[in-house]
């Protein structure tokens, strides 16, 4: 709660301030093979600091889902290390589970079926408090006043979850990770499958509960529109890989990386005047199980040279917090220091 | 998009919202209605039967029906009708304690071999394998030699020739289950295995269960009166269907009522749990439900 | 201009459902000129997907009611009998799903499905020109390696391929009309974009007419030359994509397009408050009225018709004049 009296909307905290905070959590050179041979995770090297809000961008097979598992400790890594507020999660698991579940939550994609279909809403929401052992007349007094914050009728409680809309089965399913008062929550896609005219709502709620309770997002999403308007920062993963970091202005402004370009211009406008030049990138994605050699992309790159398929390029830092999986980056005109003009 | 146009069945519809869609069919209702009767036959017998089952009465063997004895009596005089409501307790009981057993035991094993690492799940798989290898005459047989005729004896028996059964559907159910949303939803939350298999696992893969043991139950009770007929169930002087059926086919040549009355109450039970086992899945199954 | 390729008028679709009756479409009138790709957006439960099915008379079993008249050239599909509207079905009008899967007979190679459609169109071909024919088709939606993928089965393709081979057997049957219902949803952003270009590509060889189906307006308003706004079985709004997106007479066209995030913009998001109407309900008054911010006492005296305000625009809005000039 340390952080809570900042300002909602947008990507609350300043800047600064976010650089001067440790990392909650530290991603470092963290791979997962399956079988020996399914690289789904390569080399992700992220760090997401107090109070951000960042946005995991990419396409099936670009490894985000993993990730996330990864990140809740549902899948264990078998290369480098994650890191919750300095302490390894894989320990933090072993020493104490549910420790690591209160500070550590996740929003599942399809809010609806993530609730157990044969309990009421009220027993769903007191199941953390039961798993916890925490007070229930305390918590169910916590469930009451969140349950009124987040907008939901109290009749809500004696329902079944396919009796409510999906607006409100993410509203429960928000509620069911704040009960437990955490510091991170990773949300999957959470507008997917949300109409438009609800899911300006459901944003702005979970803005102003990020502000409320300091709480720090990892927002996967394939709504560019969304991640460009909420995040602070935006990482594109593609094929089990980090191929692009930056502020999510700067991005959207100019992306560094070809794929990153690729991507940005796949979204439609309903503004003529915003309508981007639409590359159309060759091919389909490849299978992780096989991926290409050197650079990922460079299958599909409509800028490769021989280089990339030899050659696999680093994640590198580009300047202006951008970092930048490629050896030929655009031209972003932001990531020249100030002093090389 | 189409909102209420699949109103199939869900949670939170309750026995009576079931029983009701079971009821809807004409075979259902005639299931139902012989199921209820049985059942409260079977539970009330020693208040509603109008003699001591097991009171001879040698002066009035095979008595026809008449107001005192309704359906007559048996070569000891004893009264047929109190003797069959007090062969439908046993019968009930025999399939009760059987299929709960057989439906606990083998739902246990089915959930464990879907959970287990492979190896396991195969041992377990064999297990039901074995198991159903054997005719459940012959195993019935081979335990009763063993270990002589008894209602314990049958009802261990039939148990564990329905293992198999329930432990494969039960087995089915949770691998469709176990990559559900709401099971990973409670494991982020912390939960653990026991409780997710407890409270989220059994309350949805029960329906089918139950409808596969209201399945088993004529079965049962076929099983049951077949032993029985052969002396290898129930030892007299206890009634049972089977042992009622025996008594009457010795004295064929005295009275066909006996044997006429006790057969048709088996074949009326085996025809109602039929019906209603199959009204009851019907009911459970949203497609078919969709289609009327 | 030359008289519309459809023309629907009045078309009302009733369900029963155990809670009652359903009113899918609520009197829904639209024409479709040749030529032209309409799109059709709408949230969950306008009626956008129902319209789509009536279009092809494929209602599920429960439809109580189908009433109005959708014309097809015409041809009056509403009145035509099973029968003469299974020859209708897959030559005039074709039909492709967001999931191919569900469309696609996984038991038959693409080729076969795709001579199928061909021999319902062109009966007695030789098989060398059937075969010669599909390959050219897959060729134009942009598969490679056309002469190999005809022996493959749909599970040996990937889900943009799928979509493409679909899009392929509804044009192998040259339908006067074709209806796409959220063909892009279900694939992943650069495929999708592989497709919306594959759509741009053919209303050049394309000569009939196509209805866009999609919640996603941004798409729309690239792919298509007319718009229609549907929001609890009504059509709200219709008219030339351009004009009805850069000025919208209707005030839930104004508040969707306020829902677009489209900007760098901070501060709160826009929303539409309420909830969208019940099927099950009766209309008493216009259907956005109790979400309206402009919704006055005269809105609530019946659901106003579709208007005319000025050519080629129409809005169902009494108010459109004094409040979305």
């Amino acid at each position: 709660m340390n952080i809570g009296a900042v300002m909602g909307g947008g990507a609350a905290l300043a800047e600064a301030e976010i650089a001067a905070t440790p990392a909650l959590l530290a991603l470092e050179d963290v791979g997962l093979v399956y079988n020996g041979r399914v690289r789904a995770l390569d080399g992700i090297d992220l760090a997401i600091r107090r109070g951000e809000i960042v946005g995991l961008v990419g396409e099936s097979g670009s490894g985000k889902t993993t990730l996330c598992k990864a990140l809740m400790g549902l899948e264990r890594v078998t290369a480098g290390r994650i890191s919750l507020g300095g302490q390894a999660i894989d320990a933090l698991i072993d020493r104490d589970a549910l420790a690591f579940r209160r500070k550590a939550q996740m929003l599942l994609q399809d809010a609806v079926a993530s609730l157990s279909p044969r309990m009421r809403i009220g027993r769903l929401l007191e199941e953390p408090l039961r798993i916890h052992g925490l007070d229930l007349g305390e918590g169910r007094a916590r469930i009451l006043a969140l349950l009124q914050r987040l907008g939901l009728p109290p009749n809500t409680l004696d329902k079944f979850p396919h009796q409510i809309s999906g607006g409100q089965a993410r509203r429960v399913a928000i509620l069911r990770a704040l009960v437990l008062n955490p510091d991170i929550i990773v949300a999957d896609e959470p507008t997917a499958g949300l109409d438009v005219s609800v899911q300006g709502d459901l944003l702005n709620l979970m803005l102003d509960l990020q502000a409320e309770f300091g709480l720090t997002y990892l927002m996967v999403s394939h709504n560019l529109n969304v991640v460009r308007r909420v995040t602070g920062r935006t990482v594109v993963m593609y094929l089990g890989q980090i191929v692009e970091e930056a502020p999510t202005r700067a991005l959207f402004a100019a992306p560094a990386h070809p794929y990153s370009a690729a991507l940005l211009s796949t979204n439609p406008s309903v503004d003529p005047a915003r309508r981007r030049a639409r590359t159309v990138l060759k091919g389909e994605i490849p299978s992780v199980v096989n991926p290409p050699s050197g650079c990922r992309f460079h299958t599909r790159c409509p800028q490769a040279v021989a280089r990339c398929a030899r050659e696999a390029p680093a994640l590198r830092e580009a300047g202006g917090g951008r970092r930048v999986r490629c050896h030929f980056p655009l031209a972003t005109g932001l990531a020249q220091p100030p002093d090389a003009a | 998009m189409m909102a209420g146009l699949s109103d199939s069945i869900r949670s939170g519809d309750g026995v009576a919202g079931v029983l009701a869609r079971v009821s809807r069919s004409f075979t259902g209702l005639v299931g139902l209605l012989i199921v209820a009767a049985i059942i409260a036959i079977a539970a009330l017998a020693p208040f509603i039967a109008p003699h001591d089952p097991d009171a001879i009465d040698v002066l009035n063997r095979f008595s026809g029906p008449s107001a005192r004895h309704w359906l007559g009596s048996d070569h000891l005089g004893r009264d047929l009708a109190s003797r069959l409501m007090h062969g439908a307790t046993v019968a009930m009981a025999v399939a009760l304690a059987a299929i709960s057993a057989g439906l606990t035991i083998g739902t246990a094993l089915g959930i464990l071999a879907a959970y287990l690492p492979t190896r396991w799940e195969r041992f377990i798989l064999i297990i039901f394998d074995v198991i159903l290898s054997f005719p459940s005459l012959i195993l019935a047989l081979a335990i009763v030699a063993v270990f002589g005729p008894s209602t314990v004896m049958v009802v261990l028996i039939v148990a564990i020739t329905l293992i198999p059964q329930f432990g494969r559907v039960a087995r089915a159910q949770v691998l469709t289950l176990k990559s559900a949303p709401f099971l990973e939803a409670e494991r982020i939350l912390g939960a653990s295995s026991l409780r997710i298999v407890t409270s989220h696992v059994l309350p949805n893969i029960v329906g089918p269960l139950l409808v596969l043991a209201s399945m088993d139950v004529p079965v049962v009770i076929t099983i049951e009166a077949g032993l029985s007929f052969l002396g290898l169930g129930v030892r007299p002087p206890q009634s049972s269907w089977g042992t009622l059926i025996q008594d009457g086919y010795q004295y064929l040549s005295d009275s066909w009522i006996p044997v006429l009355v006790s057969s048709v109450a088996l074949v009326l039970a085996t025809l109602g749990f039929t019906l209603f086992g199959e009204a009851l899945r019907d009911a459970a199954d949203p497609r078919l439900n969709r289609e009327r | 201009m030359a008289a519309p390729m459809v023309s629907i008028q009045d078309l009302v679709v009733d369900a029963s459902t155990s809670r009652g009756t359903a009113h899918l479409l609520r009197g829904v009138s639209l024409d479709i000129g040749r030529g032209r790709i309409l799109g059709v957006v709408g949230e969950s439960g306008s009626g956008k997907s129902t319209l789509a099915s009536a279009m092809l008379r494929l209602l599920p079993p429960n439809i109580s009611r189908l009433s109005g008249q959708i014309r097809l050239d015409g041809l009056d599909l509403v009145a035509l009998a099973p029968a003469e509207m299974e020859a209708i079905r897959g030559r005039r009008v074709a039909m492709i799903f967001q999931d191919p899967m569900t469309a696609l007979n996984p038991l038959f190679t693409v080729g076969l499905q795709l001579i199928d459609v061909l021999r319902r169109r062109e009966p007695g071909l030789r098989r060398a020109d059937e075969l010669k024919q599909a390959e050219a088709m897959l060729a134009t939606v942009g598969i490679p390696d056309p002469r190999l993928r005809l022996a493959a089965y749909p599970h040996q393709l990937s889900g943009g391929m799928r979509q493409r081979v679909m899009i392929a057997m509804a044009l192998m049957a040259q339908p006067d009309l074709l209806l796409a219902d959220e063909p892009t949803t279900a694939l992943d952003a650069t495929v999708e974009a592989q497709i919306v270009e594959l759509f741009d590509e053919l209303r050049q060889r394309f000569s009939g007419s196509i209805v866009f189906i999609s919640h996603h307006l941004g798409l729309v308003a690239e792919l298509c030359d007319d718009l229609c706004v549907m929001y609890g079985g009504v059509i709200v709004e219709s008219g030339p994509v351009t004009e009805v997106l850069a000025r919208p007479r209707h005030p839930y066209t104004r508040a969707l397009l306020d829902c677009e995030i489209d900007d760098d913009a901070s501060g709160r998001l826009a929303s539409i408050p309420g909830d969208v109407p019940d099927p099950l309900t009766v209309l008493t008054g216009c259907v956005f009225a109790p979400r309206c911010p402009h919704a006055a006492p005269r809105c609530l005296q019946g659901q106003p018709p579709l208007m005319e305000l000025e050519p080629g625009r129409r809005a169902a809005c009494i108010r459109a004049d004094e409040v979305l000039p």
